[in-house]
């Protein structure tokens, strides 16, 4: 996957023609393999956007850093384009706010050529909504991503609870899975309602546990399965395998769910209801 | 999910077996939220018909099962409780028309997730019990007062294996999310 030049070409075009505003992208960073998320105001600017195999960082959120410039273009692979469904959803953004530059994603790898996890789970590698697309569809292999979920859940109950006891004694609580997902939009989050106080300060596993599982149920229904969570979580915690869980149990219960973020409209699997829902609690 | 914290109040302390041996045998504490529409009339039915259930739960009364914030329930469990039990109206007769449905949908998903975390299923209960239902109330709250007296107290949950044996949820940053599946063994 290598799209450097027919990015910087449409970048530096729309930015001229005044069709956005500004264009967020990718540009190298300090060492071979590193990307860093650049917001590119000017057709020069837009001349340094790369786009290739080590652009980890999902763009969906910055979108809503820059809505102030105008028309925001944003190179948009399968997950950008989910999280810009899920900012419409959730009223952030409009439509019309978002040029998509699609571009057909063959996944992310690291600095060995190994692709990433989260890349290899991924179900919709071509954007989902986008005003163009940047060469052919790229194929989907959906692959499982339901395999650790599973051996989990083929893990006794003790072995379980060790596994997250281990997993939130080892978070810090540093809010940035928070930070970086698309899906949290609320104004103030519940843990900062300080007179509510939801959330404990003592820098134990059970204050722990209590941020990780609630802001996971918080956006269950919705989550797009970036992955970002994972990725930005400095003690590299498997959060996705709560997330994954609560999709997989949605599928199972609700009827065929894919994920969130396949369109901007409708209400989540966990807002709305069906009477003949399954019924356990007779 | 936890064993009993700072926030507890001193009576609840005194009543765990750490802090008290064996001398004073421990009780268990349940919390019920109840639908003020339904199982809050069928609990006051169950007393009315002069109908015995054990004094170990404590009655939390809501508008409506779907006021229930997953939130509460492990809250509730941090602050000491033993097991948590959700009471709603049956599906179709909610006051609000739709509110249980709503509930019955996120404690589906939520009970399966605290599960998956580890939770032991018994200590989480959901049910629909009816205004008119007195005798349905009474035997929930006997079935999970005796199966959570059956368990002991939440800090038997805890996990005793060997350091070894706990599977592993961080490997170091780049093996976990970078490396392929093929070459991740056991978690």
């Amino acid at each position: 996957m290598d799209f450097t030049e027919q990015v910087r070409k449409r970048a530096s075009q729309l930015i001229e023609e005044g069709t956005v505003a500004c264009v967020i992208g990718w540009s190298a960073g300090r060492l071979k393999y590193q990307r860093t998320p650049t917001c590119a105001d000017t057709p020069e600017q837009a001349s340094n956007l790369v786009c290739d195999q080590h652009c980890e960082h999902a763009l969906g959120k910055y979108v809503l850093e820059q809505k102030d410039k105008g028309r925001v273009g944003l190179v948009a692979r399968g997950c950008e384009s989910r999280a810009i469904n899920r900012l419409i959803a959730d009223r952030q953004i409009n439509r019309e706010d978002v040029y998509l530059i699609g571009i057909p994603c063959t996944g992310c790898t690291t600095r060995d050529g190994v692709e990433l996890k989260r890349c290899h789970e991924c179900q919709f590698r071509n954007p989902v909504i986008y005003d163009e697309l940047l060469g052919e569809p790229a194929p989907e292999p959906k692959n499982d991503r339901f395999a650790d979920v599973r051996k989990l859940e083929a893990m006794s109950r003790e072995e379980r609870r060790a596994f997250f006891d281990l997993m939130y004694e080892t978070c810090i609580r540093c809010h940035a899975c928070r930070q970086a997902c698309p899906c949290c939009t609320c104004k103030v989050c519940f843990a900062e309602q300080e007179r509510e106080g939801w959330q404990g300060k003592q820098f134990d596993v059970e204050q722990a546990r209590y941020y990780g599982v609630t802001r996971s149920f918080h956006v269950a229904d919705r989550c797009i399965e970036c992955g970002e969570c994972e990725r930005v979580c400095p003690m590299g915690l498997p959060l996705m395998t709560l997330m994954h869980k609560q999709i997989k149990d949605i599928d199972e219960l609700f009827g065929p769910y894919e994920g969130g973020g396949l369109s901007d409209e409708g209400p989540d699997a966990l807002r709305t209801f069906k009477t003949d829902d399954i019924e356990e609690f007779m | 999910m936890n064993q009993i914290t700072e926030n507890t109040t001193p009576a609840v302390a005194d009543a765990s077996p750490a802090s008290n041996g064996a001398a004073k045998e421990w009780q268990p504490k349940i919390l019920a939220f109840c639908c003020n529409w339904c199982t809050y009339a069928g609990a006051d039915l169950a007393g009315l018909n002069r109908m015995e259930y054990p004094a170990d739960i404590r009655l939390l009364r809501v508008p409506c099962s779907g006021r229930v914030n997953p939130q509460y329930v492990l809250k509730a469990y941090q602050n000491g409780v033993d097991g948590v039990l959700v009471c709603g109206c049956h599906p179709g007769d909610c006051h609000y028309a739709t509110g249980n449905y709503y509930a019955k949908r996120r404690m589906l998903v939520y009970k399966r997730l605290l599960e998956y975390l580890g939770l032991e299923p018994d200590r989480f209960i959901v049910r629909w019990i009816s205004g008119s239902e007195a005798g349905k109330f009474r035997d929930t709250v006997i079935e999970a007062t005796e199966r959570i007296r059956e368990l002991g107290p939440l800090s038997n949950d805890l996990p005793h294996l060997a350091p070894e044996d706990i599977p592993h949820p961080i490997s170091a940053k780049f093996e976990w999310l970078a490396t392929p599946k093929n070459a991740r063994e056991g978690l």
